[in-house]
């Protein structure tokens, strides 16, 4: 990741890390217990949380796994987040590591689990994080990544674009189904299953997360009300005198796995298959 | 929170990925392979390449 963009995203999510941990958008949801319902965590499990925020993946999965090793690009959030899990008292499991997502610092084999969630879209270059993924995964490892979903239609995708950079200059670009079943297959791990859930933003708390002032509030929000009608239908746009209070997105959990180590059966070569023995005896 | 040496096991050089040595004053972690040094910051490594510092000296010097 160049560094001018890795600082842009520092100053971004350093600015709002207070924010994302307080975030009650991030902190439960139907995404986190579909992805403890698919990925079966154990007591044997050392997890990997790749691009933490507020460490509310790492906490809701703490209580389930032997430890959680949470990783971010940005030292305020990993601050923030440690600061939240020792207020949470009973958590001694869940150790934090300034680290980028295209670069791991971690030993090859590392992890039975590894999670991300709403972050890939942050990611310059998704395909390498995805074989760092790959490279720290042990054999047989489970892995879910949660991110928004790229909607299909073209004028939609548009609209999903330019508010996303609108609200967070460090969106990069989210992914449409086909375009994580191909890099997924690329970066040789195996799809299991794919998931859709919506979730609905409260509009106020998701501009306030991205620190944006009032008049950049206030333009997303005539960018909303602007918008045509098949994008409000899609985005299930909510709105009370002009003011937009909830949308509505789609994000897309990716389960996958890391192949399990191929089982060598010793097979006698064929030359030595015993022959019927015509000498007597 | 302290760094517990014990949790080294799973960190490496983001590197070129081979193990990693705590320094005795645990202020910073470093790859005797790369000759980088990565901080400790409120017991969180720092292991980004760009923040690592080189420690190592031109031949010459």
């Amino acid at each position: 990741m160049d560094s001018k963009f890795k600082n842009q995203i520092r100053e971004q999510f350093g600015k709002t890390a207070v924010a994302y941990v307080e975030a009650t958008h991030f902190s439960g949801g139907e995404d986190l217990e579909e992805a403890a319902r698919l990925l079966k965590p154990s007591h044997d499990d050392n997890m990997l949380d790749v691009a933490c925020g507020g460490g509310h993946m790492a906490l809701f999965f703490s209580p389930m796994v032997r430890q959680v090793v949470a990783s971010d690009l940005t030292m305020q959030m990993l601050k923030k987040a440690q600061e939240h899990i020792a207020e949470e008292g009973r958590v001694d499991n869940v150790v934090f590591r300034e680290a980028d997502a295209e670069d791991l610092p971690f030993p090859a084999g590392s992890f039975t689990l590894l999670t991300c969630r709403i972050a890939p879209h942050h990611f310059p270059d998704v395909p390498r994080a995805l074989r760092e993924f790959h490279r720290v995964l042990r054999r047989g490892g489970r892995m879910a990544i949660i991110d928004t979903l790229m909607p299909s239609d073209p004028e939609i995708a548009d609209f999903f674009q330019t508010m996303e950079k609108m609200r967070n200059p460090t969106h990069i670009k989210a992914f449409s189904e086909e375009e994580w079943q191909e890099m997924i297959h690329d970066s040789e791990l195996i799809l299991q299953e794919t998931l859709v859930i919506s979730k609905t933003h409260d509009f106020q708390e998701w501009t306030k997360t991205a620190g944006l002032n009032r008049a950049k509030a206030q333009e997303l929000n005539k960018f909303f009300m602007d918008a045509p009608q098949k994008v409000h239908d899609y985005f299930k746009i909510e709105s009370f005198a002009g003011e937009v209070e909830s949308y509505t997105d789609k994000k897309l959990l990716i389960y996958a796995t890391r192949k399990e180590k191929e089982k060598h059966i010793y097979q006698k070569p064929a030359t030595e298959a015993p022959k019927e023995s015509t000498e007597e005896t | 929170m302290s760094l517990k040496p014990e949790l080294l096991d799973i960190l490496a050089c983001p590197k070129c990925k081979q193990s990693v040595e705590l320094d005795e004053d645990r202020k910073s972690i470093h790859c005797s392979n790369c000759y980088l040094r990565f901080p400790v910051r409120d017991g969180i490594p720092v292991m980004l390449i760009d923040e690592a510092e080189c420690s190592r000296v031109a031949e010459g010097n």
